[in-house]
């Protein structure tokens, strides 16, 4: 048979170290919307099945909720494979090696924008004009497996880089709010957020319904806050239990909740209203929104596994050492 | 309420216990007298008119509430939320007498201040299967004889009424003071969006119910009146308490293999305790009561438990925080061992690591990948693979590949990038050629036209420089052809030395071998006129060769006459 012109090897090396490739600056390489969009979806793990996020059911117990930082290599690698489709041959290859660079820049950015467009809240179009400023930096989240996912569908999530003080002062919290990248339902009761940095404070609040009286059930006890005057919870007091009617456990003692609040209040939590009529009971029945805070020193957290082996640490990691490129390159040449 | 009151600020509220008006509803006569005195007399006028206050009594037209919570038809998780009722008048609950007189008695040990208003309404939450809506009957029919005796006897009367179990009306009925506490008087910012409601003053009065929905339960909350009814309202309220131990009569909606067995036993034990009294099973009229209801709505509780509780019961940690250590077992990296089949259909241990992990991991610089083999990575500690990176892979390859959309897309930008990579190919090829008058920017470049600029280009060069003519009868491209080649006809015709070859090709190996050169141009010193006007032999050339034509023609013409 006929040795053919050049070996395949060859093709590959011409292909790779070719300069001949359309410049990134020229229109026609910039990536079609939809792709461009696609990909962004993509790196946020949009449509990927759940089993690769979570390998084993027991990572993500009922009722838990865990926080993690997005691996960008894996992220990065789905783009890799959603690029590969049609890659026939060396010289897609040789086009998606020179454009990879611009491609990662360019869903760097893309990427910020795909709340917006999983809302519907803006066009692709419009955000091509209107590019979100990043760098491509730490992308972290959490997943929750909750019954009060599917109770709240609507909860609100929200995720700051300072740990806030309470009471909360909203013009601090809206400067210190970290992007919320994603914020979906995989399932009806799984909850997938990202952010975009470390965060320090997440918070998941109750949506709101205006004003609501009730009372908090705790393995079965019932309990109200201790709130002020103004309805402000007194931080750091203890819970007042409610009593109930001994005739039915769904029916609130009310004179007796009034005598409590009053008797905790003559203990001398002066901060409380004297309990003279009915306004100063309504305040204690308050049930604002719920807002459940998690917040953390933000350092690597302590992490202990009983895996047989101590591997290379981290593979990403590594790959940046320089020999290891130089090794990885000699093996390419 | 003073005058310089000030209405509260967007988003605040202020509440106050009571709201009470000037007049109770009923029939007033106003009197008006004047002593006029005229002609030392004196001459009374005297004029009485009569009026009504009227209020709602037996129904409650429903332009008057402004709202309820939870929200008619609403189902949700309210097991922790007490029902209230909005209305727009806020004096409404005090409008009427609970108990004239004071048939109720005072309560044993008063809380409020004496003299506090008492209203006359109270919410009552009822569960379904407790009770019985009666549409439309007299009201006669609803409240007891002395009742209706009490309340005027009104004739004509048709009102909506709840008939329910006398004993759990008793059970769940505010007693006189709670009454009190459970009604109040709220005024919002009319400008407030979420707490206003559109064409109101911002002042409401607010009823408050005393009983929590079970979980899963459908409820009616109503809206009753409770004037004159001192068979119903207590004094003082039944002994409450505080449950020390949880006993869990609501089965925990978990997952099934969760539920334990001693939980379902202590279920069963408070069951027994109960004494089930056959007797009351025979229904007879005196057990049941019926009170007038003025406003009604249902609403589910239903749900998993409260936004509270679930979220205060989370268990929180980094991703790979297990219950039990080793279920399953992560290495220090958060890899997860899993087997698999190899693609030589060989069983594998390899390790995989999903894209959440519970640390900060440097991005990988190497990249692309072009195929899912490439991001294969052993572990030499182990020799087993990890194939995260090799799976991520995998999984954007099927998610593109499954979206046809997407394929066509990276077609056209392929295409769209192939065809002005070979527009820029062609540019540098013709630019080794020709000065092309071109933009700096490769971007701009590829967008000139250039068919104009390179036929410019191409005509200046001719006219300035056309150049040699090389070869001319293109035998230096003859020349290239394999059977002009000496050494190949040797070797293929067996020849001894080059030398043959060369003969049988014509000899002389100048005829192929050596380099045709272009003949030298002639000289053409530039001319003026004057120097051609000095040529005179030239120019006698020219005229004898002028004669001579018109000669040669004179003859042809001639002959041909």
């Amino acid at each position: 048979m006929r040795a053919a012109w050049v070996t395949d090897k060859s093709t590959l090396r011409m292909r790779m170290t070719a300069k001949a490739q359309v410049d990134v600056s020229v229109p026609e390489a910039e990536m079609p919307a939809y792709m461009e969009s696609f990909l962004g979806h993509l790196r946020l793990l949009v449509g990927v099945p759940f089993d690769y996020l979570i390998a084993d059911a027991r990572l993500l117990p009922d009722e838990s909720i865990r926080f993690f930082y997005l691996d960008r290599s894996w992220a990065d690698r789905l783009v890799d494979g959603a690029i590969a489709v049609g890659k026939t041959g060396t010289r897609e290859q040789a086009h998606h090696q020179a454009h990879a660079p611009a491609v990662q820049e360019q869903l760097d950015i893309t990427e910020r924008g795909v709340r917006d467009l999983q809302r519907a809240r803006v066009s692709f179009e419009f955000l091509r004009k209107n590019p979100r400023t990043g760098s491509g930096g730490t992308i972290t989240g959490f997943l929750l497996r909750s019954a009060a996912v599917s109770g709240w569908p609507h909860m609100d999530v929200r995720a700051f880089d300072k740990v806030l003080p309470v009471p909360v002062d909203m013009n601090d919290a809206r400067t210190h709010q970290l992007r919320t990248l994603r914020l979906e339902r995989l399932a009806p009761s799984v909850l997938l957020a990202l952010f975009e940095g470390i965060p320090k404070l997440v918070w998941c609040e109750e949506p709101h319904h205006g004003v609501m009286f009730g009372v908090h059930e705790v393995d079965g006890k019932f309990s109200i806050f201790r709130r002020d005057a103004q309805a402000n919870k007194i931080l750091g007091s203890q819970d007042i239990s409610v009593p109930r009617r001994a005739t039915n456990h769904r029916v609130l003692a009310v004179r007796d909740v009034q005598r409590n609040l009053q008797k905790a209040r003559d203990d001398g939590q002066s901060e409380m209203p004297v309990q003279d009529g009915s306004a100063d009971l309504a305040i204690e029945l308050l049930q604002l929104p719920w807002r459940q805070r998690f917040q953390g020193s933000g350092g690597r957290p302590q992490f202990t596994g009983v895996g047989a082996f101590v591997p290379l640490v981290v593979v990403a990691p590594k790959i940046t050492q320089e020999e290891m490129q130089l090794l990885v390159k000699g093996l390419v040449k | 309420m003073p005058q310089t009151l000030q209405p509260p600020p967007q988003g605040a509220i202020f509440m106050f216990d009571y709201a009470t008006p000037p007049l109770q509803p009923d029939s007033y006569t106003l009197t008006a007298q004047t002593d006029v005195r005229f002609d030392n007399a004196s001459h009374p006028l005297t004029d009485e008119r009569s009026f009504d206050v009227v209020g709602p009594r037996f129904a409650l037209p429903p332009g008057d509430v402004a709202g309820v919570f939870p929200p008619r038809n609403a189902q949700g998780p309210y097991e922790d939320v007490l029902a209230q009722i909005v209305i727009k008048r806020r004096t409404l609950p005090w409008e009427r007498s609970l108990d004239k007189t004071n048939l109720i008695g005072s309560p044993s040990s008063p809380g409020l201040p004496a003299g506090y208003p008492m209203p006359w309404l109270a919410l009552l939450l009822f569960e379904e299967g407790e009770f019985t809506m009666l549409e439309n009957t007299p009201l006669e029919n609803v409240v007891p004889a002395d009742v209706f005796k009490r309340l005027g006897q009104p004739a004509n009367v048709l009102c909506t009424a709840i008939e329910a179990d006398r004993q759990l009306v008793t059970e769940m009925m505010p007693s006189k003071e709670e009454l009190a506490l459970l009604s109040h008087v709220r005024w919002v910012n009319i400008d407030d969006r979420e707490l206003n409601v559109e064409g109101s003053d911002g002042w409401f009065s607010v009823v408050v119910t005393n009983r929590l929905p079970s979980r899963g339960a459908k409820c009616r909350a109503c809206l009753v009146s409770l004037e004159e009814r001192a068979d119903l309202v207590k004094k003082d309220p039944p002994p409450s308490f505080v449950p020390t131990t949880f006993i869990p009569i609501v089965t925990k909606e978990v997952a099934f293999r969760d539920v334990q067995f001693r939980e379902a036993e202590q279920f069963k034990v408070v069951e027994r305790r109960v004494d089930v009294d056959f007797g009351r099973l025979t229904i007879s009229p005196e057990q049941k009561t019926r009170l007038v209801v003025l406003y009604t709505w249902q609403f589910t509780s239903q749900g998993p438990g409260t936004f509270f509780s679930l979220m205060q019961g989370l268990d929180v940690g980094m991703i790979g925080k297990v219950k039990k250590e080793g279920e399953p077992a992560l290495t220090d990296t958060a890899h997860l061992r899993l087997e698999l089949q190899d693609r030589g259909g060989e069983e594998e241990t390899v390790w995989y690591r999903g894209p959440l992990v519970p640390f900060e991991l440097t991005r990988d610089p190497l990249g692309p990948y072009h195929s899912a083999d490439q991001a294969r990575r052993a572990t030499p500690e182990t020799g087993a693979e990890d194939v995260s990176y090799a799976a991520a892979f995998e999984v954007g390859r099927l998610l593109a590949a499954s979206d046809a959309r997407l394929a066509q897309e990276l077609m056209r930008w392929r295409r769209e990038s192939y065809k002005q990579s070979a527009r820029i190919d062609n540019l540098t090829d013709l630019k080794a050629e020709f000065q092309l008058d071109l933009p700096a920017a490769i971007a701009e470049q590829v967008h000139s036209p250039i068919v104009p600029i390179l036929a410019t280009a191409a005509v200046g060069t001719i006219v300035s420089n056309p150049g040699p003519i090389a070869d001319r009868y293109g035998i230096a491209a003859a020349s290239k052809a394999v059977g002009m080649n000496p050494e190949v006809v040797q070797k293929v015709y067996g020849l001894e030395t080059i030398q043959d070859a060369q003969a049988l090709l014509g000899g002389e190996p100048a005829t192929f071998g050596a380099e045709v050169r272009a003949p030298q141009p002639t000289a053409r010193p530039d001319v003026t006129l004057e120097s051609v006007l000095a040529d005179k032999a030239g120019l006698e050339t020219l005229t004898q060769a002028r004669d001579r034509v018109i000669e040669n023609v004179k003859t042809k013409l001639g002959e041909q006459e």
